[in-house]
């Protein structure tokens, strides 16, 4: 409750410095002191973005990187999940896969760009490859340590009450280790976006990466901010989606609830 | 309420043993369907491994456990409570049920077991708002929806405060004389024991070292002389007896 009341006064508290420094930024722009070349004034922004909604450039874009980052999303987190419950649930699985995935852990996928050009070129294939990649290992490994983590007291009890395996799965395994989880799929949302970035600026025909990488060359630095801001508002609403998951489904939880 | 038949258990020549260590040997007991029987003994005397071997939660390394009833049904209680945090205290208690538990049945079913223990309105509630004797009971209630025939509790109260014990072995003793079940109740408190069982059974070195029936009408008080008799006589053995250590 006290915490409640916090967060409400410190509102307005928070959006103070913000505020000057787009003001600052604004009036800086406007009196010429800031040069378009370096900056662009934050309405510059504004209007390159409505300029670009009204010929269909920006949802265009919007729309392939925000279909890229689901598709990487669905495919990378799906095998990260699927192999996460597989080693979780069976120790000869995880004797079997875990030591080589932990040791291709290592390596960071983005330092795989060069090849992945080799292998796929500048296609479509080549992205969601590294964002599959790239969030896999976020949900791959929360989602192990989820399922050992889930208490061995718990687990005895369903078994002495007479849960079958599957029961047992559903009604204790799972709901234990969706904390975990859900963890990793916050994770895997940060290095998605960022990853997404990376692959849409070195190789890529569409996407707002492109669409920033195509503005520099014609020295529309008004695009070229806008474009980070809207990967910025992209991440955002990728963690807010993953908080609202918590709220909802660890509603049980004291630490989750309002 | 339905008055439930208590299940006869009969142990013979029982053994236990976990590689070199000897937890039980050569355990022989009968115990009356319906009765209350309390075990105690030392820390590690094998208290719970005997539970779990009557339930048939451990294999017993020789002889046999055996159960007058074909329709033995035996539930336990364990020291925690043991909720999952993640469901409704109602939903909880229709673990108690198993598949059964899902239907609407199974959620009237699990109301009606909370309110026997007290608890009828925290139903839809999370586990993580009652209290750690509230938790209790609701694990108590996960025990009894299903009716069991035989339950086992495994110092159940052993977490609680002394005024939250004291209510918890009353509600105990009721549920117990409402519902018929055979009682079996690892405690490390002999007052307790001698409150609520028929029979206190002390394990030490494997054995069975003491084996006495309590007759003091209930419900018992224990300010009572015969009661402080009896518990001080029990506590005497116990304390007497040889640690299972040096015995083996
Ligand atoms: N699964 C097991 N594997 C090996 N040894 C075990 C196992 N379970 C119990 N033991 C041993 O058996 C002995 C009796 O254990 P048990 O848990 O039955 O004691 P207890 O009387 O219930 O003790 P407490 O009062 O502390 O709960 C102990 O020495 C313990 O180390
Ligand atoms: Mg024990």
């Amino acid at each position: 409750m006290s915490r409640y009341q916090d967060r409400k006064e410190r509102f307005p508290l928070a959006w103070i410095v913000p505020g000057v420094l787009l003001f600052l930024w604004q009036v800086s722009a406007s009196l010429g002191w800031l040069p378009a070349t370096i900056l662009p004034a934050p309405s510059a922004v504004l209007a390159a973005g409505w300029a670009l909604t009204l010929d269909g450039t920006l949802p265009a874009n919007l729309g392939v990187s925000t279909l890229r980052a689901l598709a990487g999303l669905v495919i990378g987190g799906g095998i990260g999940f699927g192999l996460g419950l597989l080693t979780g649930l069976s120790r000869i699985s995880e004797r079997l896969l875990d030591p080589t995935l932990q040791m291709v852990r290592n390596v960071p996928h983005l330092a795989l760009i060069p090849m992945v050009i080799i292998w796929f070129g500048i296609e479509e294939e080549a992205r969601l490859f590294l964002v599959a990649l790239g969030v896999f290992f976020p949900i791959y490994l929360n989602t192990l340590h989820g399922i050992r983590n889930v208490d061995p007291q718990l687990i005895e009890m369903g078994r002495v009450y007479g849960m079958s395996p599957r029961r047992l799965f559903r009604r204790v395994i799972l709901p234990g280790a969706l904390p975990a989880i859900l963890v990793g799929l916050r994770y895997a949302l940060g290095i998605m976006w960022l990853t997404l970035i990376v692959a849409e600026t070195i190789a890529a025909k569409s996407g707002i990466g492109h669409m920033a990488m195509a503005a520099r060359e014609f020295m529309r630095t008004d695009v070229v901010v806008l474009s980070i801001l809207i990967y910025a508002l992209l991440g955002k609403l990728a963690d807010s989606a993953t908080k609202a998951l918590e709220r909802r489904f660890l509603r049980w939880n004291p630490a989750y609830r309002r | 309420m339905s008055k439930h038949k208590g299940a006869a258990l009969t142990l013979s020549q029982v053994s236990k043993r976990f590689g070199e260590t000897d937890v039980l040997h050569g355990v022989d007991l009968s115990i009356e369907p319906g009765s209350f029987v309390a075990i105690i003994g030392k820390s590690g005397c094998g208290k719970s491994t005997l539970l779990r071997v009557i339930l048939g939660l451990e294999p017993a390394s020789t002889g046999h456990v055996s159960s007058d009833s074909d329709a033995a049904h035996a539930r336990l209680v364990f020291q925690e409570p043991r909720l999952l945090p993640w469901a409704s205290v109602a939903a909880n208690v229709a673990v108690g049920l198993g598949e059964r538990g899902d239907g609407p049945e199974g959620v009237a079913a699990a109301r009606e077991a909370l309110a026997d223990v007290g608890l009828a309105a925290k139903a839809d509630d999370w586990p993580s708002t009652l209290s750690g004797g509230q938790r209790q009971r609701v694990a108590l209630a996960r025990a009894l929806v299903s009716h069991p025939t035989l339950l086992a509790l495994d110092e159940p109260l052993g977490a609680l405060d002394a005024l939250t014990r004291i209510e918890m072995q009353s509600l105990l003793e009721n549920v117990w004389q409402a519902q018929g079940f055979t009682a079996l109740l690892v405690t490390h408190d002999v007052g307790e024991a001698v409150a609520l069982a028929d029979r206190v059974l002390l394990i030490d070195a494997g054995r069975v070292a003491l084996d006495q029936p309590i007759d003091l009408p209930r419900p018992r008080r224990r300010g009572d002389a015969a009661f402080a008799a009896l518990e001080g006589a029990i506590l005497e053995r116990l304390l007497d007896a040889p640690a299972s250590a040096e015995a083996r």
